[in-house]
């Protein structure tokens, strides 16, 4: 019983984080129909940006967290907006009105070129690196369940976030804007509203979460990888489509859900650990073959 | 949405360009064929480099020898006199063909002029080092911008057309003539430089004379040239096949015939037929799939395990063709199995179907499931084939020819690029392979048109797959060793670039990718840890420029000739309402 609800815990914050980078997936696919493929590795970015970031601090500001960790969270922030803005700039807008295959073709090139740049140019980044100890420490425990202060730190930050992105499409001008361009891109235009401003802005939310994401994983993994972002997306991606592609609430409930499906299925599948990927591409094929609308289907689309 | 804004300004700038330029093009472009053959003689580094001798006498004197001239000197120095030729004859659509010409000498000084200043140490190599001075390089950079420069003022027209008719006999010598220019280009392009690292500067002479090999190519298509051999190979097909295959056959005679490159040929060989297959799928019935080097494990996977290798999980050995024909089964069964979402699924979310199928495999593979894959032991160990008692790792003599280790499996893999060649080209002009493009197309309207579409793309994937599994059967016993390794996420991209840069839907474009993908890594030992990176980035420059890729199938090239169109005048349109 212990270790089902330890399992649970552990698979309510893999879900947080995976939240975090699909939140980034919904929203793109849902103004673009893009599969932004390489968005798993705008997370894998920022988590690297922020480890610079603490590498580039004085010594005496390395000590104290309170600083270290939200200079991290901005270095991170930072990182992995200009990567998605260039690349939104220079690889996918050029190819808006190309035949469906070229973008998706594009963003596999982006992933590949943006894994070996941080491989080849990042130091000692061809293995795994420590990622710095300014993370909260100890356990939040209940009863038989220990939650790190971290593992607590992201399933808060991570509902929170969603909550705020929700209001602002929702309620905001540039939300409205948005969910406008996700509907007509053409009569949004008529309406005054600037597409290219609106894409911009949303590859931008998107990759201030998955920034927030990169540093939260390397808190709560202690170290970081260069797989990380392959991994994690492909993760985030079936989430995004398990909770129904364009719709907030959607990608969040479905991150959780692939999180509880990957350390469930780690404990009690056969198999254990070694297969838990396995099973997440189970899911993923089979949600594509027979619900491809997700399971919160169209209402609460950004696209409608 | 936006692109017709986008296109708008990029139509403006390009005609700005031109006519700014347009009085200097030929003033230009005689200036660049001049200073090319200046910079040919000219020394292009003043002393000797750490690893030894800039090669082809590079501290060469200005007129000390100009009969000396070899290697890159040489190229610079034919590009100029091309140049010259191209500026002042009455060559069909000039620009284009100084603009390829230019981009070719750029592209040769260029690469010459980084490894001297690279390995050379700083500029000095290039300018002032004692007293003596190294222009070379400069002044050759200097014609090549020049000459694309040129092109641009000159005007980029259509293709040139060529239309006079020849009689059988002349058309069969220019073919034979050029398919052994071909072979002799191929054999020159995989000796350049010597064998791996032997040579320190081998990776910049391969460069380089890729620089001038492309050059040349692209003048001669800008011409028409091209265009007119492949029509003219179309219209002598069965001939154009016998002499390419025998030219394939030659390749062991050549230069290059010996043990490594025999090796590098036969497993270019072998993706190059694995990319034909997934050629098939992506190019043909436009599904795209990430995970198609699954199949060629599960070919490659079944083999070895009936291949008698001690560590196989049957103890049973079959002959190689039976065991070619399992392996071919089982991943056309497989394909089928991962095909059959595309009833339900389409377009981008089938590419990540496959994806998934992919991992699926990679993981269970790695996981020796079922005992069958030995997980990252791998399965050591396959015996090499053999024929009439000869291995096909060893060498053998015709007469008093004596044929390196590795010759016969080099034959095979021709013989199964050429097989595999056939079964494309016969099903692209077969009514399955129409239907395959009608689908591609518009799936609806295809189907409106009493295609069972459902059916048509299991095939597709089911045929994709037998190829891909036979392939990896040869793979098996050519390499020895077989593991989950070699056919990850990553081997699937590369196969489907190599798809793309020959051009989606293009038999010779496939070889061509393929090739191209596989040989670079051989040449290029010094950008070993770029490779990857130079590759991410040529995908999405591919995408951006070329997407028809580098040889283009005639129906795909028509269609995105049209949508051109339609986008320039689409932004005709608004710059008369601007």
């Amino acid at each position: 019983m212990s270790v089902l609800l330890q399992q649970l815990a552990n698979g309510v914050m893999q879900g947080a984080l995976i939240a975090l980078i699909a939140l980034g997936y919904t929203m793109v696919y849902g103004i673009i129909q893009l599969i932004n493929f390489a968005h798993g590795e705008v997370f894998m970015v920022a988590s690297y940006g922020g480890l610079a970031t603490f590498t580039l601090l004085p010594d005496d500001l390395k000590k104290s967290p309170a600083v270290a960790l939200p200079l991290m969270f901005v270095g991170g922030i930072v990182v992995a907006v200009v990567v998605a803005v260039i690349m939104e700039r220079f690889a996918y807008r050029p190819l808006r009105n190309a035949p469906r295959l070229a973008p998706l073709i594009t963003a596999l090139g982006v992933s590949v070129f943006l894994q070996e740049a941080v491989r080849v140019f990042y130091p000692n980044a061809k293995s795994n690196l420590p990622y710095p100890n300014v993370f909260p420490e100890g356990n939040l425990s209940l009863g038989p369940v220990n939650i790190s202060w971290t593992g607590v730190l992201l399933v808060v930050l991570s509902v929170g976030l969603a909550v705020i992105l929700q209001t602002y499409i929702n309620r905001s001008r540039m939300g409205r804007a948005m969910r406008a361009t996700a509907q007509d891109p053409d009569t949004a235009k008529l309406m005054g509203v600037n597409p290219d401003r609106v894409i911009v802005l949303t590859f931008i939310l998107g990759a201030v979460l998955a920034g927030v994401a990169g540093i939260l994983y390397g808190g709560f993994l202690g170290n970081i990888n260069i797989d990380m972002g392959f991994q994690n997306g492909i993760f985030a991606f079936t989430a995004a489509v398990l909770g129904g592609v364009g719709s907030i609430r959607g990608a969040v409930i479905g991150a959780f859900i692939i999180g509880l499906i990957k350390t469930l299925a780690g404990q009690y599948m056969p198999g254990g650990t070694q297969y838990d990927y396995v099973w997440i591409f189970v899911v993923l094929i089979l949600v594509l073959v027979f619900r491809p609308q997700g399971l919160f289907g169209e209402p609460e689309r950004v696209r409608a | 949405m936006s692109t017709s804004t986008v296109s708008t300004s990029s139509g403006s700038t390009t005609v700005a360009k031109r006519s700014a330029l347009a009085p200097l093009g030929k003033p230009f472009a005689a200036a660049a064929g001049v200073l090319a053959i200046v910079a040919a003689l000219l020394p292009w580094v003043t002393f000797t480099l750490n690893d030894g001798n800039w090669p082809d006498k590079s501290t060469l004197q200005f007129f000390d020898a100009p009969f000396a001239v070899t290697g890159f000197r040489w190229h610079v120095l034919l590009i100029g006199v091309l140049i010259l030729v191209a500026t002042f004859a009455p060559v069909p659509s000039k620009g284009r063909v100084v603009r390829a010409l230019g981009w070719g000498l750029t592209v040769v000084a260029f690469v010459n002029a980084a490894y001297i200043t690279v390995k050379g140490g700083g500029l000095g190599a290039i300018t002032a080092v004692e007293g003596a001075t190294a222009f070379g390089a400069v002044v050759g950079l200097v014609a090549g911008v020049l000459a694309i420069l040129a092109g641009y003022g000159i005007g980029i027209g259509p293709v040139g057309e060529w239309n006079f008719k020849v009689s059988t006999p002349v058309a069969y010598l220019v073919l034979l003539v050029s398919f052994g220019a071909v072979l002799y280009a191929v054999a020159a392009m995989l000796t350049t430089g010597g064998v791996g690292s032997a040579n320190p500067y081998a990776g910049a002479i391969f460069l380089s004379f890729l620089g001038f090999a492309g050059g040349l190519i692209g003048a001669l298509s800008g011409v028409g040239f091209v265009r007119w051999l492949s029509a003219l190979s179309e219209q002598h097909r069965v001939f154009s096949v016998i002499v390419l295959a025998a030219c394939a056959l030659l390749l062991p005679f050549t230069d290059a015939g010996n043990e490594y490159w025999m090796t590098v040929a036969a497993n270019i060989g072998i993706y190059a037929a694995t990319a034909i297959g997934l050629n098939i799928v992506v190019g043909l019935a436009g599904l795209l799939d990430l995970g198609y080097v699954a199949f060629m494990g599960i070919g490659a996977l079944v083999a070895a395990n009936f291949s008698g290798a001690a560590t196989a999980h049957f103890g049973i050995h079959l002959p190689f063709p039976v065991a070619a024909a399992a392996a071919a089964i089982v991943a056309g069964i497989f394909g089928a199995i991962v095909g059959s979402p595309t009833l339900r699924v389409r377009g981008d979310y089938l590419a990540i179907v496959t994806l998934a199928f992919g991992e699926i495999f990679t993981r269970s593979a790695q996981n020796n499931i079922g005992g069958i894959t030995n997980g990252s032991n791998a399965i050591p160990g396959i015996p090499p084939l053999s024929l009439f008692g000869t291995e096909f790792n060893k060498s053998i003599s015709i007469g008093a020819v004596k044929l390196p280790a590795g010759v016969l499996y080099y034959v095979l893999i021709v013989l199964l690029v050429a097989g595999t060649m056939a079964v494309f080209a016969n099903l692209k002009f077969s009514r399955i392979g129409r239907a395959w493009i009608a689908i591609r197309e518009d799936e609806d309207a295809a189907r409106a048109m009493g295609i069972r579409t459902g059916k048509m793309k299991i095939l597709a994937f089911l045929i994709g797959a037998t190829l891909a599994g036979l392939a990896g059967a040869v793979f098996a016993h050519k390499n020895g060793t077989v593991s989950y390794e070699s056919f990850k996420f990553l081997e699937s991209v590369t196969l489907l670039a190599a798809v793309i840069l020959g051009g989606m839907g293009s038999i010779p474009g496939a070889v061509l990718g393929a090739a191209l993908l596989f040989v670079l890594p051989e040449k290029l030992r010094d950008f070993e840890d770029y490779r990857l990176m130079i590759f991410g980035l040529a995908l999405i420059l591919i995408m951006r420029f070329r997407p028809v890729g580098l040889i283009p199938d005639a129906h795909r090239r028509a269609e995105m000739a049209e949508r051109a169109d339609e986008n320039a005048e689409e932004a005709h349109v608004e710059a008369k309402k601007a």
